[in-house]
Parts: structure tokens; sequence; C-alpha cells
């Protein structure tokens, strides 16, 4: 039964549990007012992926504490949707409790902080030779002409291909090397023909594929000012649309709805080739089973004068926060991945990280022959692919944009016409704006 | 004539049967998938595997998932009885005494259930940040700053005024010639009889406190301070991500909610009817 002392209980307790972490925050608090931390050797930095951005960070932090022994580094991991979620929040806000020092942005969106936030980052031309990293790398964090981003990760793109599949179907890895994207549907639809197995697979919401087209053929959503949405006259663009219905309505894709199923279709042998960035590559050696039947071929190019074999797939660059310390940011940066060779070989070594820093490519982990993918030097042709990467603008609303895409997508495979959906998209794209 | 009933008996468990069953699945999955490794998790497999004790390992190797049990436990016992205090009181307030003015004030209260809490956050978490310039125990980054929006809800104050309807005014009366204060007249009389009540709200208070997660997600920064929705969803985040550790993280933190909900669960039902002894 409530009566008097019962509630009297429960308040106190209320205010008990309240005081309680009361004071153990305010005790937290004291030690972290000032910026992101208080300490003048510590940063934070706002990442995501355990296996990988974190590991990287940590292996930097290794190397830079080497020379600086007093470092500390305050990894703090978020999903990447959460990390935007909260530098948006606290960005637009104008709150700088809390902010960290050093943040990762995927490539895609960093314009769209940049230009949304002026003054809120730190330009760090100043910390490290950007001529050492491929174009693509630097303009996507280059805004109003300063650089603002350390390159990380190369979205490189390679295709993975089985080549006891390719060999059942009487092809070998050379007739998928250099190829493009019309040769590439042609030659899947023989090796679906005559192994049953399906050739690629891919979801309708997920653009990324046509992504990949476009910037082997140097052009983006946007044109060159970032803005104006450019599909109507993007012959790129055009003929993505029609490799991916040709591949659909041949019947060599196979069609899957999230992540899971994606992992699961080449982990069970149910599709022989994966054209993606080269991130995938943990995820397709997790089968144990398949090593050996694996190798990596260049991406296939467009049909289009200019377009080349070799392209990207996400990826991100690291940003420093107009906060206390963000010379030390900066400095840590420029000295470990900015600069740093070594730091380049445990990346390659330990997580399979492909970064962006040519020099790294010289170096022993990239020479490494991978048993799993038949003997190939997986990370020597990665970097080399990456040199080749066409540079593009990618504007401010790369996901908005391809939103939009999807639905035309869909209209296209539902038998519209591709112009009249372009057109359709430009006009919403623009309107959008 | 007796065909007939059986057939309708034996149609009625076979639907019975399949919607049990799809509601059990997700669970079923859910705990098969904790002894197995990621990649039998994508392939789909449905029996038990020999994993549990890597995922084990896993999780707490990854995640500080026991301070984020701690630290959701605070939060969420914490807002539910103060939430539930201060609510029942301004529901109450609505209900028994006339005072001009109230149908506004609750139509402008209960008005403000429309608003998204996505359009709040930035000026909440402006609002915040001006908080953590004089009073830092309840600003930024701190448990205390997760609950404080949540002190008082406008569904809770509809949720007790709804139910304060049907609430015999009779017994306050009563309580009134027996020498009650206003103050003692909601502490002995309303609350013991309302009880079913309370323990509705309760529940529902504390399964939204313990599973949100923008709020929580803006305001702490630092992992020591994040609650558990925050730690499953880091990780979730690899780019190769392990379902396996993903799952029994995920079981650990259903538990404390599944035992409150079953302990409470007569009371729930009781009190979501409305129903007074």
């Amino acid at each position: 039964m409530f009566n008097k002392k019962t509630a009297l209980t429960l308040g106190a307790s209320a205010l008990l549990v309240l005081t309680a972490c009361g004071n153990g925050d305010s005790a937290n608090e004291g030690e972290e007012s000032e910026g992101a931390s208080g300490e003048p050797n510590e940063l934070t930095v706002w990442t995501w992926d355990p296996n990988f951005n974190v590991r990287a960070l940590e292996i930097a932090e290794e190397h830079y504490k080497q020379d600086n022994p007093d470092f500390e580094l305050e990894i703090v991991e978020n999903s990447q949707d959460d990390v935007i979620q909260k530098l948006n929040t606290s960005l637009s806000s104008g709150v700088e409790t809390g902010l960290p020092n050093i943040v990762f942005i995927e490539d895609y969106r960093a314009q769209s902080f940049l230009s949304s936030y002026p003054g809120s980052f730190v330009p760090l031309e100043e910390y490290y030779n950007t001529d050492d990293f491929a174009d693509y790398k630097i303009k996507a964090g280059t805004y109003e002409d300063e650089v603002f981003n350390v390159p990380f990760d190369s979205g490189v793109t390679g295709l993975y291909v089985r080549t006891d599949l390719l060999e059942e179907a009487g092809y070998t890895l050379e007739d998928v090397t250099d190829i493009t994207w019309d040769e590439y549907v042609e030659i899947g639809k023989d090796v679906t023909e005559k192994t049953g197995v399906k050739w690629m697979t891919n979801d309708h919401n997920d653009l990324g594929i046509i992504r990949v087209m476009m910037q082997s053929s140097g052009v983006w959503l946007t044109e060159e000012d970032g803005e104006t949405p450019y599909i109507t006259d993007n012959e790129s663009l055009k003929l993505g649309f029609e490799t991916y219905k040709e591949l659909f309505e041949s019947g060599v894709m196979n069609v899957h709805n999230d992540w899971d199923q994606f992992l699961q279709a080449f982990n069970n042998g149910e599709v022989a080739t994966v054209p993606t960035g080269n991130w995938i590559t943990p995820s397709i050696t997790a089968e144990d089973s398949q090593s050996g039947d694996w190798a990596i071929a260049p991406i296939p190019r467009q049909t289009i004068e200019g377009s080349v074999n070799a392209s990207n797939l996400g990826g991100s660059s690291i940003y420093v926060l107009n906060i206390d310390n963000n010379e030390l940011a900066g400095e840590f940066l420029g000295a470990t991945f900015g600069s740093d060779v070594d730091f380049y070989q445990d990346l390659a070594t330990e997580i399979n990280a492909i970064g962006a820093y040519e020099p790294a490519a010289e170096g022993e982990a990239y020479q490494v022959e991978s048993e799993f993918f038949g003997g190939q030097m997986v990370n020597k042709n990665f970097a080399e692919w990456t040199q080749e990467i066409p540079e593009v603008e990618f504007g401010g609303s790369t996901y908005e944009i391809e939103d939009i895409l999807a639905v035309s997508l869909q209209d296209y495979l539902n038998g519209a016409d591709l112009d009249e959906v372009l057109e359709k998209a430009q006009q919403q794209a623009e309107s959008g704006m | 004539m007796k065909n007939k009933l059986l057939m309708k008996k034996i149609l009625m468990y076979a639907f019975i049967i399949v919607t049990c069953a799809m509601f059990f699945f997700p669970f079923y999955f859910l705990i098969v998938s904790v002894t197995n490794a990621s990649i039998d998790v994508t392939r789909g497999q449905l029996l038990p595997g020999k994993q549990f004790f890597e995922n084990l390992k896993t999780v707490f190797d990854t995640t500080d998932i026991v301070n984020a049990i701690g630290n959701s436990s605070i939060v969420a016992i914490g807002q539910t009885f103060i939430a539930i205090f201060i609510s029942s009181l301004a529901g109450y307030g609505f209900e028994v005494h006339p005072t001009k003015g109230k149908e506004i004030v609750y139509t402008l209260i209960l008005g403000s259930m429309m608003i998204p809490f996505a359009a709040l956050m930035v000026p909440l978490f402006r609002l915040f940040g001006v908080i953590s310039g004089f009073a830092p125990g309840f600003g930024i980054d701190t448990l205390l700053g997760v609950m404080l929006p949540y002190f008082s809800t406008a569904f809770l104050i509809f949720f007790f005024r709804q139910n304060a309807k049907m609430f015999p005014k009779e017994l306050l009366e009563a309580g009134r010639i027996d020498g009650l204060s206003e103050i003692g007249l909601f502490t002995r009389v309303f609350m013991p009889t309302m009880k079913t009540t309370y323990a509705a709200a309760g529940i529902v208070t504390f399964m939204n406190s313990w599973n949100n997660y923008l709020w929580p997600l803006v305001i702490l920064q630092n992992p020591k301070n994040y609650t558990v929705p925050l730690v499953i969803s880091a990780l979730g985040s690899s780019y190769t991500p392990d379902y396996g550790a993903i799952m029994l993280a995920i079981l650990i933190t259903t538990i404390p909610t599944a035992l409150i909900f079953f302990l409470l669960q007569k009371y729930f039902v009781a009190g979501m009817i409305g129903s007074i002894k």
C-alpha cells in the first residue's frame, strides 16, 4: 500500500539517484570543461568502425607516442550516422562543449559540412604535403581553395571474381581484366548460363555501382560548381542506368535488400563477381572455404572517352575542428596519416587498409602475395589503381540526389522511358536544392 | 455438429500457433544467433552453434557494456520515478482542481506532443549548452542532462488525467473531512488508489527511457557515460559487423526490460484498461 512513508521513501530514493549521478558527473565535467579535453596532450576523436577506423587510430597513436610519450588519444566510437547526427547538432547549435578535436567524415559528405559550417574546421595544408596523396582524395576535402582534410582510406574499387567459376565457363582472369561494362555484362550472361550462378548482386536502392561508373568517367551527380544537379545531360549516368537494366533484365543480377543479404550472397557462393570498394576484402576472406577461388581484377570502365579502369566507392578523410588544441591535432595527423610510411605498412598488414598516400606503396607490406586471392599482390594493385582514380567534385548533396535517382531507377526498370525519368529527376533535384 | 466444433477449434489453434510462431521467431533467432559466428548469422543458421563464449569475449572486450547497463539503469530508474511523480501531480491537478483556463493550458501541453523531437533537438541542445555554463552537473555529457527533458512529458500528464477521470472524487471529500492536507490527499488517497495506473505509467516510462536513443546520443560525449543503445549502435557500426556479438549485446540488454515487464505485467494490463479496485 502507498502511504506517506512509501511516497517519501520513493521521493528520497529518486533524489539519491539524482544526486549520486549528479556528483559523479560534475566530477567528470570538471576535468573536461575546456573544449574536448582539458589536458594539453590529449585529443578526442569521433569515428566509426572498431575494426577499421578505430584500429587505424590506435596504430597511429602508437606511432606518434614513440616521439611524444605524453600524448593521449581518446577515441569515441559511434556509427557513422550517429557521428553525423552529433556533429550536425553540435555545429548547428553553436555549442562547443563536448566537440571532439578530430572527426572522420565520409568523402561524399565532406563538402556539405565544409560549406554549412564555415570556420568550424581548420585548414591542414601546413601539416603535410598534399602532393603525396591521390588527387581525388585531396579534392574531396578542398573548399574555397583550402585543404581541410588529411585523407584516410582509399575507397579504390576492384572486380572481385570467382576464378573457379570463370574457369568452369571457359574464361580466365585475363578475360575480365581491363574490360568495359558491356563486356562485363556479356561475359556475365555466359557464365550464369553455363554455371547457373548469378553474376553479381545489388540492392536497387543502393546506386553505389552507378557512382563507381560515374567516377571512372570523371563525372558526378553535380556539375563542377558542386551544386547544380547534373542528371539529364550526364552521359555516364545514362549509360550506367542502361548497364544496370541490362544486368537486371538479362537475369544475371541477384537482388538483395540489405547488407546481411549482400554478404550472404558471396559468402554462400551465390554470385561469381562483386564489383565494389576494397573495404569488402575482410568480408570476402571471412569465408575460409573459398580461399584460392577469388581474384581481383580492375573495375570495368564505361564506353565513354576518358573512362578508366579505376574508380572509388566510399572512403573517408580526417578533419580537425576549430577549437582549443587544433595545432596538436594537425601535428598528430600530419606526422602519422600525413607522412609516416611505416604507419601505412602497419595499416596494410593489420587491417588491410589501403591509404591514398603514394610513397606507402613502395613498402614491403604492399608486396605481399595473398593466398586467398590466388597469389595476387592485392595491396600493391589497389595502391596502383588508387593513383589512377579520376578526381571529381563530390558536391554537397550526393545522397540527396541519389535518393531521387533510386526512384528513377525503379521507374526505369519498370519500363518507363530513360530520358523522361532522368528529366523528372533533374527537376526534382533542382527544386530540392 | 461436434465435428464442426472440432474443426473450429483446430482452425483456431492453428491460427494461434502460427501467430505465436511469427512473434516468437525473432526471439528464437536472437537467442540462437548468440551462439553462432557472424558468418553463420548472415547465412541464416537456425541451429545453436558453439560460438557463445567467443561472442561473449568480443562483447566484453570491445564494449563497456556493464558500465552502460549501469548508466542506463540510473537514467531509467531516476527518470521513471521523477517523471511519474511530477506528471501524475499535474494530471491529478488538471482533473481535480477547478482552475480558470486550465483547459487552455492542457490543450497547449497536448499540442506539444505533435512536435517531433528531432525538431526540438537543436534548440534543446543549445539550451543545454547554456546550462553547462553555470550548472555543469545538469549540462552536456551528464546523465542528469539525459533525464532532464523527460521529467515531465505531455503523454504522461495526459495518461494520468485520463485515468484520474475514473477516480472516485468522493474519496477526496472523505479525506478532507478527516482532516488531510491537499498534499496528503494526493499522496495518501490518490496515489494508493491509482496503483495500477502508476505501474503502467512506470513501465512505459522505464522502457522509453531504456530504449531512448536520439537525445542521449547527442548529449552524451564521453563513452563512460554512454547508455546501452549507444553502445549497441557503435557495435554495429563496422564495415564488417560481428552479428553474433551484436545479438548477444542485444540479448543482454533486453533482459532487464523483459524482467520488469513480466514482473509488473498484471498491473500493466490493469492500468492500461484503467480499472480501479
